[in-house]
């Protein structure tokens, strides 16, 4: 027995005469774990032949780059493809989901490092209920905020276009109103159309209350026949949704980046203000 | 739910049945940078799409469409 492998193991590594008793206990739960993982490093950063190997090596070790980067104090929100929402959508659909843009604004709203949030949009609608959540969000920031259609902000797209403090589109950039019973889809409740009509009521106080569109307006572009080969409403081009009040100004995104840093400024200034 | 779009429904829901047989995850880093990866081995992968708020993210080439990364599950 006393000659079994085993016990010449135990002897040797823990119960030996030749190891100091003091030295084991202390060190194994604590430093072990680390000498192996910093030394490591060193060696491989110092030859330095390979750097794009190198940042593999520390996104697989380590999870993070070690990139320097610039500190951007606006935060940049894209809202593309389709507003996805409860139902997930297939995969041919590009979408933005609430999931990803919901805390994106929670924390945007509560760094301190973010002064600005620039919001882009390129997008082709989706569902009522996230689009509207994204716009009541961007509405009630404190932060000031900029919004840019690029392309299209068509349908939910809208209120999300017009949540922001200062609201920019591009020439060639559309925006289609139309109303949501014609294409909408009920999943699970009964399609009424006064629930649908209460619907469309959000969608337009929502445009009437963040824009400088009247409601009754808007509703006469949404109602609009002869415009659209499938449905009634309007699909507004860039200073024609200018010039009916829905959006700010036409421009790109030099004027919108212009426009945040000064209202950028603008707050700092009240901040000092009432600092003194 | 209720889809207001310009897209029609048709289109938007064909090949609902897809709806998660395909092999891309979405993996966020520490450093909160998601991405959506398409796995092409065990632990391995290429960016598909890059989705952060932060438009230096965007600057940065290793986080580039395309490129390939690798990763490990990290419990700790």
């Amino acid at each position: 027995m006393p000659n079994t492998p085993v016990n010449e193991y135990l002897n040797k590594t823990s119960l030996g005469p030749n190891q100091p008793p003091d030295t084991p206990p202390p060190h194994p739960p604590v430093t072990p774990p680390q000498p192996p993982a910093a030394p490591p490093q060193p060696p491989d950063m110092a030859p330095g032949d390979d750097p794009k190997k190198r940042v593999l090596d520390t996104i697989s070790q380590l999870g993070q780059t070690n990139v320097p980067q610039l500190d951007s104090n606006i935060y940049c929100l894209s809202i593309i493809g389709q507003v996805e929402g409860h139902i997930q959508l297939p995969p041919q659909n590009k979408t933005t989901k609430y999931e990803h843009i919901i805390p994106q604004l929670v924390a945007a709203e509560q760094n301190a490092k973010v002064e600005g949030i620039l919001c882009i949009l390129n997008t082709v609608g989706g569902d009522v209920e996230a689009g509207l959540a994204i716009a009541e969000m961007i509405a009630s920031l404190s932060k000031p905020v900029v919004t840019l259609v690029l392309g299209g902000g068509h349908s939910i797209g809208v209120p999300i276009a017009v949540a922001g403090n200062y609201s920019f589109i591009a020439e060639t950039a559309t925006m289609t109103i139309h109303p949501i019973r014609l294409t909408g889809l009920v999943i699970g409740v009964p399609q009424t159309f006064e629930y649908l009509d209460k619907m469309q009521d959000r969608v337009v106080s929502f445009v009437a209350r963040n824009s400088k569109i009247s409601e009754q307006q808007f509703r006469d572009l949404m109602m609009a026949t002869g415009q659209l080969t499938r449905d009634i409403g309007t699909n507004v081009i860039g200073s024609d949704a200018v010039k009916y009040g829905l959006i700010d100004e036409v421009g790109g995104l030099g004027n919108a980046l212009k426009k945040l840093n000064e209202l950028i400024e603008k707050k700092r200034a009240e901040q000092q203000v009432i600092q003194q | 739910m209720i889809i207001h779009s310009v897209v029609p429904l048709e289109l938007v829901f064909e090949n609902y049945e897809q709806n998660g047989r395909q092999n891309i995850r979405e993996l966020t880093f520490p450093g909160g940078v998601t991405m959506l990866v398409e796995e092409t081995g065990s632990f391995e992968g290429t960016i598909v799409r890059l989705i952060s708020p932060n438009p230096q993210d965007y600057l940065n080439p290793r986080l580039a469409p395309g490129q390939k990364i690798r990763f490990r599950p990290d419990f700790s």
